[in-house]
């Protein structure tokens, strides 16, 4: 329900709009992050955490059905878009977004938690 | 003799923590952005060199002699609007004219991008004189936008005074502080301490970029100011859009002068968008 509520506002922020500028904080940057090309799902005008706010819906129901392996399986499904969005954040962007790490970091103790019960 | 009853086999006991995968699966997570920040380290591009002035004057006299059916036929083209009317005492310059007011810094990549606009818009109501070039910082997004820096540039109008404060260089080493009246404008009008900043007399206000500065990507200066001469590029449409924004806004303080900058289809359209 935390991922659900962070990937929401993340695109409440992303519709809401903002000028791509400097903040005095330098790196670390949402709206560097989010006014990016990269905040959209490639080859649409979704915003990228629509995408976060549907698997974390669907990592709820398969945890409250109790699957253990596609449980994981979709664990690992997430755990391979965070990777690549930390790359896009650290290698193309040089800025970190606070909000979308932490939804990052809700996939990952997910998907431990999921490896954990093997 | 009777057969020996085979010894029950042990259920095999795991002898691995239930905590060893997962710490294990962290640690080769981490090991893996680790991976990124030094890809990054190694593959960010050294700055290029600043142009010498007369090289860099060559630049700005190109930008600026652009024809004015170029700048009309772009219109607002791609950039963005972010003008937004205040309302606050009139803010006039040390020669009592009408203030345009920037704040920014020399390694934010958004005011390298709008530095850009910035000075073609300007130098339709006056003239820039040493401004040199720079890129914004090499380690922060949109690493080594080309642009230029109003620190130790000169502007005179008869229309206007323009004022500018770039806070730190591309290192992010001080530069120039703003004045107590310099930070309440912006604490006024800007209270997320964006950058850049810019005020037009107190009737108009931005902050940010009204175009992203990939558009500038990898290139030149002298690259860009090629190829705004071209209408249908990119960067044509980016900067001379943003540039017209610009320039309506500081017609809405001028008073619509001078009549040759202001009185255009195109400027008297987007003034009106103004509000």
């Amino acid at each position: 329900m935390a991922g659900v509520a962070v990937s929401v506002y993340l695109t409440a922020v992303h519709v809401a709009g903002f000028a791509p500028a400097c903040p005095v904080a330098g790196t670390i940057n949402c709206e560097v992050v989010l006014s990016s090309g990269y905040a959209l799902i490639a080859g649409t005008s979704v915003p990228t955490s629509v995408a976060g706010i549907a698997w974390f819906a669907v990592s709820a129901v398969l945890w409250s059905l109790r699957l253990p392996r596609p449980q994981l399986a979709w664990s690992v499904v997430g755990m391979i878009t965070v990777l690549y969005l930390v790359f896009i954040e650290i290698v193309q962007l040089g800025a970190v977004c606070l909000w979308c790490t932490a939804a990052h970091v809700l996939v990952l103790t997910i998907f431990l938690i999921a490896a954990g019960r093997r | 003799m009777a057969a020996k009853r085979p010894r029950p086999m042990r259920k095999p006991v795991s002898t691995t923590p239930a905590w060893a995968q997962p710490a294990a699966l962290a640690a080769g997570l981490a090991v893996v952005v680790a991976g990124f920040l030094i890809y990054r380290y190694y593959t960010t591009p050294p700055p290029p060199n600043p142009l010498k002035a007369t090289a860099a004057q060559a630049v700005v006299d190109s930008i600026t002699g652009l024809p004015t059916s170029e700048l009309d036929g772009i219109g607002q083209g791609s950039a963005k609007q972010l003008i937004v009317p205040v309302s606050g005492q009139a803010l006039n310059g040390p020669t009592g004219k009408p203030e345009v007011f920037y704040m920014g810094a020399e390694y934010c990549p958004y005011c390298a991008a709008e530095r850009w606009a910035m000075i073609i818009a300007l130098s339709r109501f006056g003239t820039f004189s040493g401004l040199q070039t720079t890129s914004s910082s090499s380690t922060d997004v949109y690493p080594n936008t080309p642009t230029f820096t109003f620190h130790g540039a000169s502007y005179t109008s008869q229309y206007i005074d323009f004022r500018s404060v770039e806070t730190t260089d591309r290192n992010q080493n001080a530069l120039e502080s703003p004045t107590a009246a310099d930070q309440a404008l912006v604490n006024a009008y800007d209270r997320g301490g964006s950058i850049p900043f810019v005020d037009f007399g107190n009737h108009y206000v931005f902050a940010g970029s009204t175009y992203l500065p990939d558009v500038l990507a990898g290139m030149s200066w002298q690259q860009v100011a090629a190829a705004v001469q071209q209408p249908s590029s990119p960067q044509a449409k980016a900067i001379l859009g943003s540039a017209n924004l610009v320039t309506a806004a500081v017609c809405k303080l001028t008073g619509d002068q001078p009549t040759s900058v202001c009185s255009s289809a195109t400027i008297q359209a987007l003034e009106k968008k103004l509000g």
